[in-house]
């Protein structure tokens, strides 16, 4: 086996495992079995039908903006503005759902529609100073995450509030989507899944998939070789802030209903350090997002049975991306690979 | 006259490529000596070892007589030896004060003793003529004042040495005068200067002595007044004519690609192109002559599309291109093997096999559904065969392209550009590097592409390989065409002389 490939898999593995030792001490000093405590925070996950459906609902949104984080990052573009196209997607899907008047799978479709178009046009607007003005495209994404929350803050606030407290009306029941089996989790893990299955595909089964992965890796080799490396970046930015969008669509007509103060809060960056965790492979992602979100499901039902605070959980998940971001670079370190020379001197090859 | 520096026997291996094999050089108290060579010679890699960058694979280094051993630039410093690097190392935001001072632990508790400072480079600056303005920022001053901070960055940190890397090339003409008048004004203190150019005129003015290198060795050690230019050149290209291997081509078919007067930021001596007019015609190589840094990237990338020229005219294949861009040139069948393969050439972190069919997945053969499909086994068969073929050497296909010799990166690349019979390929530097197996490999590749009525444009600093495979021979100089000459017992003199600029 490839050895890249192995230490790929390897180092977040190890992470995780460091990660929960870590937080093992942790649960000991405060007087905790830690046997009993991760018990728990499993059972509170998977433990049963229901559990696994909020898990799976909780990570919908993390699938998604993990999923754009991975996209712009295999083009070589730092899109870190995922929470304000979530946002933005999410705030124009609200408007469809509520004021539009269509419902049922037209209006559903039409409200996705409405969102994956707005988080497009609000990637593009990076995307396209990058390409025209060389602007930093990563400073440009994080300065519109603040101009996408304020602007959601207008929204329930003033113009489409509803009654007294500050938070928009809920969308129709008609638009919301489909609970599968009678679980918290809807139709919107489908939709993520299935988009992440297809930029699989798109990645690494299509010449244009090729040709944007080209790109990420060696822009100069790309431009040489006749790739339109502009018409990529921006491609490649659109269609990240198109997930996010629909992420943002999804969590609406799935989970939340209406927008309020803290509406997606944190998921933007989230994607971010499970994009680089799944070391941008779409599938890989997917399996990040949903081990996130059974950290956090499970650490609820940890506090309640064995007195674990919560942000024990919040602990371990930081080690893991700390772990695994300082684990990649390790095994690219020189000194690291004549380490392991010394150590297995006859698995060298010619 | 008094020993300052001497290194004896310094030989410097990469992987089996000697840099440097062999080479001696000793340099006296306020004298000017000049390294002369080719790109690649190894001055450079030379100066690395003496500034302890380096560590050379057998060799000696003595300082006044005394043996040492320079582990790190810090050790050369402390020793006395000061670098300007061609490329300079300042901090481009703080001024010239603060560059000069940055890295003194000459402090007095935590602060810095400013005003005492800012006396002694005063004081130094006027001994030695190193006019500059201590307050502003680097970013405000001009090139040749930038040198002038770096020189008296060296002499503030107790520099008896000076190593100049190529110190000319980015200043104007009025700026060299300047920078001879302040390496006369030190080597009159009794500093010693170590000066790497490839200029001629300006090596016959300044040094006192000249050590010629040619791939890596020591060619000859020449006091300024017994030569001449012309036997600088000559021995800085290597004189002997071997035979060439190759049959070479007389008679001029259709051209493929015809350069008119073409302009490329004209007022760029070293970057840019002057009114270049040449055609490469069918079945025949072009070779393109030139030190290095005369135009010829400017060249490679104008023909392949990567960059538009601000005048004149480009035909290609009897039509005149109107849109520049590298897709326009590819889909018109021009190759291109480029100068460097790595960043140019190569994804390296992409596989043999995804590299050798980076261009091409859009093609039937490799994909349905007009590119929506990739043919895995096809690609990874055509890949195979290719490896095969073009004898890279491999653990396997999937193998990534970086991990490589660059012998087989290039092979990678002539799988690429060549296996669809281009009509016109351009070459750059296609042999850098190569051990003289894999360069034989590109030869022979080359050749065989010209034989099936492929036009080669080959474009080398490397004379030699000019000689062995050119049909026509183009010497560039300053952006500007020198001459040309056939590649058939082709006159070497002349062509040395052209290279440097007479």
């Amino acid at each position: 086996m490839n050895k890249n490939k192995l230490f790929s898999v390897l180092v977040p593995l190890v992470s995780v495992l460091l990660a929960f030792l870590i937080g093992c001490v942790i649960m000991a000093v405060l007087k905790a079995n830690p046997a009993t405590a991760l018990g728990a925070l499993w059972k509170g996950a998977f433990g049963t039908k229901r559990n696994v459906g909020t898990t799976l609902a909780r990570s919908t949104p993390l699938i998604f903006t993990s999923l754009c984080a991975c996209f712009a990052y295999r083009c070589g573009v730092f899109n870190l503005g995922g929470e304000g196209q979530f946002l933005m997607g999410s705030i124009a899907c609200c408007y469809v759902a509520t004021q539009s008047g269509i419902t049922g799978l037209p209006g559903i479709v039409l409200c996705l529609a409405a969102g994956a178009l707005a988080g497009g046009l609000w990637a593009a607007v990076p995307g396209l100073l990058k390409i025209y003005r060389g602007q930093n495209e990563m400073i440009i994404s994080i300065m519109l995450n603040y101009v996408a929350t304020l602007f959601m803050g207008v929204v329930y606030t003033n113009w489409l509030r509803e009654g007294s407290v500050p938070q928009t009306m809920s969308v129709p029941n008609e638009v919301k989507l489909t609970r599968l089996f009678g679980l918290r989790c809807t139709s919107a893990f489908i939709i993520a899944v299935v988009i992440g299955l297809l930029i699989y595909y798109f990645l690494f089964y299509t010449s244009m998939g090729f040709q944007l992965r080209a790109v990420g890796l060696n822009m100069t080799a790309s431009e040489f070789n006749g790739f339109s490396v502009k018409k990529y970046i921006l491609f490649s930015f659109l269609f990240s802030g198109v997930i996010a969008g629909i992420g943002g669509s999804a969590e609406l007509l799935g989970t939340q209903f209406r927008l309020i103060n803290g509406f997606g809060a944190g998921y933007g960056f989230d994607g971010v350090a499970m994009a680089l965790i799944a070391q941008l492979h779409p599938l890989a992602a997917i399996l990040v997002a949903i081990f996130f979100a059974a950290l956090r499901v499970g650490s609820t039902t940890m506090q309640a049975a064995t007195g674990v605070p919560t942000s024990v959980s919040e602990i371990i998940q930081a080690l893991v991306i700390v772990f695994t971001v300082a684990g990649l670079a390790l095994v690219k370190l020189p000194e690291f690979k004549a380490f392991l020379e010394r150590l297995f001197p006859a698995r060298k090859e010619a | 006259m008094e020993e300052i520096l001497r290194m004896e026997h310094i030989t410097k291996k990469f992987g089996e490529f000697y840099a440097n094999k062999d080479i001696n050089l000793d340099v006296q108290k306020g004298e000017v000596h000049t390294l002369l060579g080719e790109n690649g010679a190894g001055k450079s890699t030379l100066m690395n070892i003496l500034f302890g960058l380096y560590q050379p694979t057998d060799g000696q280094i003595y300082l006044h007589g005394k043996r040492v051993a320079i582990d790190s630039p810090a050790t050369a410093v402390k020793l006395g030896i000061g670098m300007v690097h061609q490329h300079f190392m300042l901090v481009e935001a703080m001024t010239v004060f603060e560059n000069i001072i940055l890295g003194d632990r000459n402090t007095r508790g935590i602060f810095i003793d400013k005003d005492a400072r800012r006396k002694e480079i005063l004081e130094l600056s006027a001994r030695y003529g190193l006019d500059v303005e201590l307050d502003k920022p680097i970013t405000d001053i001009a090139v040749g004042a930038q040198q002038r901070v770096e020189i008296l960055k060296a002499l503030y940190r107790g520099a008896e040495l000076l190593v100049l890397d190529e110190p000319t090339a980015a200043l104007t003409d009025m700026e060299v005068e300047g920078l001879f008048r302040i390496m006369k004004k030190l080597t009159g203190e009794g500093k010693s200067i170590i000066f790497i150019s490839h200029k001629m005129r300006e090596v016959l003015h300044i040094s006192d002595r000249i050590t010629i290198l040619r791939a890596g060795e020591t060619v000859k050690t020449l006091n300024r007044g017994e030569t001449t230019g012309e036997e600088l050149a000559n021995l800085m290209i290597g004189r002997e004519l071997a035979p060439s291997h190759y049959e070479k081509v007389s008679e001029s078919r259709e051209p493929v690609i015809a350069l008119s007067q073409v302009d490329y930021h004209k007022q760029s001596k070293h970057n840019g192109l002057n009114g270049v007019t040449l055609r490469v015609g069918r079945g025949e190589i072009l070779g393109i002559a030139g030190v290095d840094g005369n135009g010829q990237s400017q060249l490679a990338q104008l023909v392949t599309g990567v960059i538009a020229p601000e005048g004149g005219t480009v035909d290609l294949k009897g039509s005149k291109v109107a849109t520049f861009s590298p897709n326009g040139f590819i889909s018109e069948n021009v190759s291109h093997i480029p100068e460097d393969r790595n960043k140019m050439g190569l994804v390296g972190n992409m596989s043999v096999m995804e590299n050798i069919v980076l261009k091409e997945t859009d093609d039937p053969q490799f994909s349905d559904a007009k590119g929506w499909h990739l043919k895995k086994r096809a690609i990874r068969a055509y890949a195979e065969k290719m490896q095969q073929k073009y004898d890279i050497r491999c653990q396997s296909v999937l193998q990534e392209a970086r991990n490589l010799s660059g012998g087989n990166q290039q092979k990678v690349i002539l799988a690429r550009e060549l296996e669809n019979e281009p009509d016109l390929l351009v070459a750059v530097h296609p042999t850098r590097g190569l051990d003289i197996g894999a360069t034989r490999f590109v030869h022979d590749t080359m050749i065989a592409a010209r034989d099936k009525g492929c036009g080669v444009l080959l474009i080398s600093a490397d004379f030699d390989e000019i000689l062995e495979m050119s049909d026509r021979i183009v010497v560039m100089f300053e952006g500007a065409v020198m001459g040309e000459y056939s590649g058939i017992n082709p006159p070497i003199d002349q062509i040395s002389l052209a290279m440097a600029g007479k």
